[in-house]
């Protein structure tokens, strides 16, 4: 009997420890009902109004798939990177590379059939963000450079580089007659719009981003080269003693989420903006989805099936943000640092998890000591089996 | 450039700019040094910058701005501090959440006080140094900002190299399990370290808002955490060349504008982008092994300086956690 309650009480802390992210959610949204209302409105009128936007018709469902697609993508880039054990906070560069290469090649070849220039173009975005990637990757293994560090900086500099394009290589004829001068580049050719999946706004490239996360997963547990950047990550050291090559496998971690990410913007272009336009920084025409897709990432505990309900979430909540700016006023900057609070509560809820993990292995080494013939529940390791970083 | 008074207005705006770069530089080696990464600087100057400005503004006191912003810098220090040494997290991820929420923070609570003429620093030349030729109108004839920015870089790097205390702080960044033996609390030394550090990049926020870039808006400083954690780097976790990289960055910038005039033909985003260029440059020759190895070309007489001039090593425990309990 004893025993029996023991295990009532292993499950009891598994399933708590499991629904902490969701616990810990709840509270960043009760302590943002409390800053709601210090500001005058009503919080169950706003969280309706949040829900309503996010979730409350099929253009809001599709809305908010929508926005979730680049952060999966970016989020699927993030997954790879921390997984090799490099830290890739490059996403806004990156996305907005493969965004330039998507929306030139479209540029290029205006009169070219859709079915060709649209897969061409995923591809294109494809490797320039490769590109923005492997050059901090290459810095870091063969020159020992913080990508941390260097990734920022790739950022400002194609920002710059976007900045540089659309007011002159790609600018919209239009706009060049214009003497308002609006820094964009013409709209893409109808036919090169992502098809549609349903007749809402979600487009093939939510999809898309879905199959993406499936080979993620596939290509990190189930192939040797994911086998091998994952070793990279859990011990460089043990890697190289192993005969893995670390340096290569480090470039090639950040070189395909760079690559993820210059698939986020060709996605991007093609299936939501059809153009690109700047308004001086990267936010402007990111949303700062390069930022919002690593947080995502490091929600969904770095796992590639985990990080679509993440995005999803994240892609609801800035969703449902704007109806809820709308009906209860408050301003749309409130609504980002939802999602800060959200994160934060979400890390700081891991204490939570890592006390409940080591009572479960307590519980669990009391019940071995005392019938050692039946180990019927594997022993979780300290940290409950999840790493959140490497 | 021939007007030599023109020249030394450049520079003395150069260093001025500098000066909270500096003190935040000051403030994260301070940190790094005890072995803790506070990635949030971005975030952190960003959300002190604009609590120093209000707080400023509505009590008319830039005492009390200056304090809310070392406030401010501490509590988000203490968020990676706690989060990395007790919640055993990634530093790096909290660091970075942090960066993203006191953007957001910063524009949401600082947005009724965009653009809004507040009070400032003044100018405060040093009696009889300011009027040393070259050297006083560059340094000495200046805020208050800019000469605490001075002193810090001097007291840091006396306290790191010539204190009991320094001592300890370096040895719980290079060896903890050392240092531990010899009956420092790591961990304890680790969170008061991060919060000095952090007292300072707030203050390094509020630098800009009360003295350097006066006044807030949305955005105002992004990026400049982001340079001093390069910066960090590139001066080796040293304030002194921490302070010359400060410098220098503002060098390049100041010079950028320069260039633009004279060759107006060349796009603005080319020199915009030379800063970061730069910096990535920077950041290879000091880490690489390449360095090393061209040094190891060179006359023995000459490797040691070269070697002090262009490598540098971080703190052996930088970044790693240490269980003391």
């Amino acid at each position: 009997m004893v025993r029996n309650s023991k295990r009532i009480n292993i499950l009891m802390s598994q399933t708590i420890s499991a629904l902490t992210p969701v616990l810990a959610t709840l509270a960043a949204l009760g302590v943002f009902a409390i800053i709601l209302m210090t500001l005058g409105a009503n919080p169950v009128e706003a969280y309706g109004a949040l829900i309503e936007g996010a979730v409350g018709s099929g253009n809001a469902i599709a809305d908010t798939l929508v926005k979730a697609t680049p952060l999966l993508l970016i989020g699927l880039g993030t997954c790879i990177a921390f997984r090799g054990g490099v830290t890739n906070i490059g996403g806004e560069g990156q996305l907005i590379v493969g965004a330039i290469a998507a929306t030139g090649l479209g540029l290029l070849f205006p009169e070219a059939p859709g079915y060709v220039v649209i897969p061409l173009a995923m591809v294109a975005g494809f490797f320039a963000g490769a590109v923005w990637g492997a050059i901090p990757g290459a810095l870091k293994a063969y020159f020992n450079v913080n990508e941390i560090l260097s990734t920022i900086m790739m950022n400002q500099i194609a920002v710059q580089g976007m900045n540089f394009l659309l007011r002159d290589l790609m600018i919209d004829p239009v706009q060049l007659e214009a003497a308002s001068k609006i820094p964009q580049t013409a709209r893409l050719a109808k036919e090169f719009d992502l098809p549609r999946l349903v007749p809402t706004r979600l487009h093939l490239g939510a999809l898309l981003a879905v199959i993406v996360a499936i080979l993620v997963y596939i290509f990190l547990w189930r192939t040797t080269i994911g086998y091998r950047i994952r070793a990279v990550g859990l011990n460089a050291d043990a890697a190289r003693y192993a005969g893995i090559n670390v340096k290569r496998y480090m470039v090639l971690s950040l070189l395909l989420s760079g690559a993820l990410g210059g698939l986020a913007g060709a996605v991007q272009v093609y299936g939501v903006t059809h153009r690109m336009f700047t308004d001086g920084s990267a936010a402007g025409f990111t949303g700062g989805a390069g930022f919002n897709g690593i947080v995502a990432a490091l929600f969904g505990q770095l796992h590639p099936l985990g990080t679509i309900p993440a995005a999803i979430l994240f892609g609801a909540l800035l969703v449902g943000a704007n109806k809820l700016q709308r009906v209860v006023q408050v301003p749309s900057a409130l609504v980002t640092a939802l999602n800060g609070l959200v994160v934060v509560f979400v890390v700081s809820s891991e204490i939570w998890r890592r006390r409940q993990a080591k009572k479960r292995q307590l519980l669990e080494m009391e019940e071995a000591a005392r019938a050692t013939s039946e180990p019927d529940i594997p022993p979780e390791p300290i940290d409950g089996g999840k790493e959140v970083l490497r | 450039m021939d007007n030599p008074d023109l020249l030394l207005k450049q520079l003395s705006s150069i260093v001025l700019n500098a000066s909270p770069l500096i003190i935040a530089v000051c403030g994260e080696t301070i940190t790094e040094r005890a072995g803790l990464i506070n990635l949030s600087l971005d975030g952190t100057m960003l959300l002190s910058a604009m609590t120093g400005f209000i707080v400023g503004y509505q009590t008319g006191s830039l005492w009390l701005g200056f304090l809310a912003a070392a406030l401010v810098g501490m509590l988000f220090a203490l968020i990676v501090a706690f989060g990395s040494i007790r919640l055993k997290q990634s530093q790096v991820a909290i660091g970075f959440v942090l960066t993203l929420l006191g953007d957001d923070l910063s524009a949401f609570l600082g947005q009724n006080f965009t653009r809004m003429p507040g009070s400032f620093v003044m100018k405060a030349g040093i009696p009889l140094l300011k009027d040393i030729p070259i050297l006083g109108p560059i340094f000495f004839n200046q805020d208050p900002v800019v000469y605490f920015a001075l002193l810090l870089v001097i007291a840091t790097w006396f306290f790191f190299f010539r204190t009991q205390p320094g001592l300890k702080l370096r040895g719980v960044g290079e060896r903890p399990e050392a240092a531990f033996a010899r009956g420092v609390k790591v961990n304890r030394l680790r969170y008061l370290y991060a919060l000095v550090g952090g007292a300072l990049v707030g203050i390094a926020g509020a630098a800009y808002s009360l003295d350097v870039k006066v006044g807030w808006s949305e955005g105002h400083i992004r990026g400049m955490g982001w340079i001093a954690l390069a910066i960090v780097i590139f001066g080796g976790w040293s304030p002194f060349r921490g302070a010359i990289g400060a410098l220098l960055f503002g060098a390049t910038k100041a010079l950028a504008t320069v260039l633009q005039r004279t060759f107006p033909q060349v796009s603005v985003v080319a020199f915009n982008t030379i800063p970061w260029i730069l910096m990535i440059a920077v950041l290879v020759v000091s880490a690489s092994e390449l360095t090393e190895k061209f040094i190891n070309l060179m006359p023995v007489s000459w490797r040691r300086p070269l070697r002090r001039l262009l490598r540098v090593s971080a703190p052996l425990a930088l970044g790693t956690r240490f269980g003391e309990d």
